[in-house]
């Protein structure tokens, strides 16, 4: 399915790469689709992105010549990351980092190492790449500043390891000369929100063109309306599961009557 | 095949889920306790947030104690006066659970609350119940009949102001001590994710000298209603009641457990008291291990704000 769409898409970014080109735009991009949903079969999904980059074609993947970066990126959300320290004895939960506005999924993928496309200055600036991701911090927090590094990275890898962050280097693959396409993995355990997809063209390390879509990943039917309900209408849910539960209860005690 | 869980936010295996559901239920059935204190850190240990597995363990509880009363009501073997007013307690101490279980989650110290009391609660009520089932045990092989509960014997809870009268239990004792036992084990069990009937009815026997024959009855009546609220109170302050989860563990226990009230009535009683002792401190010594061992990660993230907290 998200294959045949692929190559739909495609065509269609052909032709619309040929117009938009002549328009002096370099690069163009399409999902494979705006709405990822979530219902009660819901195990991970993949997107598709693609486009066309009509400058490419000159030196692609060399040295010095054009790069790509493709970035999706979920909803901002605050994370408390926490160390276990020993205490008489026991492990527990001492020092804490509040890390605020992160992105609650973050993937990103190039045509060559992060590192190797342009200056950590630009790629800070863009927030190209785990290591240029901006943490910022609260105020008040009680982890020393040596260790704060410690914490960073800690943070990174708990992400990746969750599945909502990744960096796949070299992964854009290339359709044509000048068109592209790379799958986005998106995990089961995705937040729901509105995700940004953002494409970078480099030229020896400056951004030449760059596009941005939303992605928009929602619960739909029964996980809609049971999550809508524990939100907003929670006492009627509450009494709604105690409902189900003592009828449940009571239905087994009748069926499996011993006397 | 894999389910997504609508408040949990990640799809599980629905068969795994209901196959805990029937072995906690079965074990249920067998010692004719909740279960709570088995199936929340089970679903603590599958990889559900902890908070979902608490709060969803309670409607769980609900289902199974639900099953229970009906065949107790049918025998006449609960004293209402005296669950009415356990129950009173009991959601007093329900509500200052889910607050006190709030306050630990945002300061990130509830995994730890939760393992320490699970080491207490489980390692004190085993002990003692390994201590008593094993005297049993000798007592049966002497040939010599246990004591008969004393009519005339008195402890200092009966000195107890407040008095009101249990014509059910042929009680006479203040209210103070069963309302604070209530609000314990309401507290507790909502802080837990338990059901509490493994305290509640040693508490009751040797404490409040309620006759055995109504003790169960009266408890798990006042669990089902203690839970039906701690449900009530974590939908709207914790809102990590999870339906989808409650009802694939509900199916499994009810079923789970007529099978093992059928085995149950094959052993003996200080058999079974023996089983559930090392059982019940198997899991306090896995809470134990896990708060003594180096863990495999010192980090852990907690999402406060935004997308899916």
């Amino acid at each position: 399915m998200i294959r045949h769409l692929a190559t739909l898409c495609a065509i269609t970014l052909v032709f619309l790469g040929e117009s938009l080109a002549k328009d002096n735009k370099d690069l163009v991009t399409a999902l494979s689709s705006e709405v990822v949903s979530i219902q009660s079969n819901f195990t991970g999904t993949e997107i598709v992105v693609f486009g066309q980059a009509s400058h490419i074609q000159q030196q692609p993947n060399a040295p010095g010549g054009f790069e790509l970066a493709i970035v999706v990126e979920g909803p901002p959300q605050d994370i408390t990351t926490r160390r276990k320290g020993r205490f008489l004895g026991v492990w527990v939960n001492r020092e804490a980092e509040r890390f605020q506005g992160v992105p609650s999924f973050y993937a990103v993928a190039s045509t060559a190492d992060i590192g190797a496309i342009a200056d950590r200055t630009v790629l800070d600036d863009l927030r190209i790449g785990l290591n240029h991701l901006n943490l910022a911090i609260s105020g008040s927090s009680n982890v020393a500043v040596s260790d704060r590094d410690d914490f960073r990275r800690a943070f990174v890898r708990l992400r990746e390891e969750a599945g909502l962050y990744s960096e796949q280097e070299t992964s854009i693959e290339f359709l044509t000369d000048t068109m592209f396409r790379t799958n986005i993995p998106l995990p089961a355990n995705i937040p729901v929100g509105d995700y940004k997809v953002k494409s970078f063209l480099f030229n020896q390390g400056n951004v030449v063109s760059q596009t941005e879509q939303t992605l928009a990943v929602a619960k739909i039917g029964f996980e809609q309306i049971t999550f809508e309900m524990a939100q907003n209408y929670s006492l009627v849910y509450g009494v709604l599961a105690v409902i189900i539960a003592i009828f449940t209860g009571w239905l087994a005690g009748v069926i499996f009557r011993k006397d | 095949m894999q389910l997504y869980l609508p408040i949990a936010e990640i799809p599980v295996n629905i068969f795994v889920i209901f196959a805990m559901g029937g072995a906690v239920g079965f074990l249920s059935g067998l010692f004719g306790i909740g279960g709570g204190f088995l199936l929340t850190p089970l679903l603590i240990f599958s990889g559900i947030p902890p908070a979902v597995s608490v709060a969803t363990v309670t409607t769980q509880v609900v289902a199974s104690s639900a099953s229970a009363v009906v065949t107790y009501w049918r025998r006449k073997a609960i004293d209402f006066k005296l669950a009415t007013i356990l129950l009173g307690g009991g959601v007093l101490g329900s509500l200052l659970g889910v607050i006190l279980f709030d306050i630990l989650q945002s300061v990130g110290q509830l995994d730890l609350v939760i393992s320490l009391s699970y080491v207490t609660f489980l390692g004190a009520i085993g002990g003692l119940m390994l201590v008593e089932s094993l005297r049993a045990i000798q007592r049966r092989k002497a040939g010599s009949a246990p004591s008969a509960r004393k009519p005339g014997q008195h402890n200092w809870i009966h000195g107890l102001p407040l008095k009101v009268r249990f014509r059910r239990s042929k009680l006479y004792v203040s209210v103070i001590p069963v309302v604070g036992l209530g609000l314990a084990i309401g507290f507790l069990g909502t802080v837990l994710g338990i059901g509490g009937g493994f305290m509640m009815v040693p508490a009751l026997i040797y404490l409040l000298r309620v006759p055995t024959g109504i003790v169960i009855g009266t408890s798990l009546f006042q669990i089902l209603f203690t839970m039906a609220a701690a449900t009530i109170f974590h939908a709207m302050g914790t809102k990590t009641v999870d339906i989808v989860l409650a009802m694939t563990l509900m199916i499994g226990g009810v079923i789970g457990a007529q099978f093992g009230a059928r085995m149950g009535q094959k052993l003996r009683g200080d058999q079974l008291r023996l089983l559930l002792a090392l059982l019940v401190l198997g899991v306090g010594l896995r809470f134990a291990v896990d708060l003594l061992l180096v863990p495999d990660d010192l980090y852990s993230i907690a999402i406060r704000k935004g997308a899916g907290a």
